[in-house]
């Protein structure tokens, strides 16, 4: 098991600011475009997989 | 739980794993609980927190948990606050405790161990991991290096399943 150590010069923070309307949607998309992505690389995998001779 | 607007489908009431005394290197073993109403007297400004934490905890749509270790489940190594939107998990909040914040912080990895309890739940409702939160400009390049969390604009940064599976792996791995 391993663990992210933050340097000790740095704190990690994370600052509160709310999520606006125009961000949430970009975010949705962002997703969607990144889930098609992953399928569509998985899809080629699995093509490369079936065609190359055993 | 509270009962709050976007709750929290699936219970996860305790998850375990470390962090690490910066000086003996020890690593303790840590849980991760929904934060009670009986906790906010210890988590205030005068005790050396920096956000209002009893404010946070009483907004409807926010979920916070805080982290202790396993041993010593009293004093609070570090807190989250968040909420779960339609696709991903927005992080509002994680804050260290005042003893573990800068050069003399006492342990290390609670921000870390927090994140991946972020991606964690983002899993556990089927978003595939996916986690979101506002970065300080300061802290874009660590979060990008450690967490291997995206730019998305306006200092929003997005964790994306294949970073949190790789922060699920260093924390869950077990």
């Amino acid at each position: 098991m391993g663990l992210i150590r933050e340097p000790m010069d740095i704190d990690f923070v994370v600052d509160p600011r709310p999520l606006s309307k125009e961000d949430q949607l970009k975010i949705s998309e962002f997703i969607k475009a990144d889930k098609k992505r992953r399928k569509g690389l998985l899809r080629k995998k699995k093509q490369l997989r079936t065609t190359i001779p055993g | 739980m509270k009962a709050k607007d976007h709750h929290i489908e699936i219970e996860i009431d305790k998850l375990t794993r470390s962090i690490e005394n910066v000086i003996t290197s020890d690593s303790f073993p840590t849980e991760i609980t929904i934060l009670e109403n009986s906790d906010l007297e210890l988590i205030s400004k005068k005790h050396g927190w920096r956000f209002d934490w009893k404010a946070e905890f009483r907004l409807p749509d926010r979920d916070v948990y805080k982290l202790t270790i396993r041993d010593n489940l009293s004093v609070i190594q570090g807190l989250i606050s968040i909420t779960e939107k339609a696709d991903h998990v927005y992080i509002h909040l994680i804050e260290s405790a005042p003893f573990n914040i800068g050069k003399q912080k006492v342990y290390l990895g609670v921000p870390g161990n927090l994140f991946a309890f972020a991606c964690k739940l983002s899993f556990h409702r089927g978003d595939e991991g996916y986690v979101s939160f506002a970065s300080k400009s300061n802290l874009i390049e660590h979060y990008s290096k450690t967490l291997g969390a995206k730019l998305f604009g306006n200092q929003l940064m997005i964790i994306d399943t294949i970073a949190a599976s790789r922060l699920i792996n260093k924390y869950f791995n077990d």
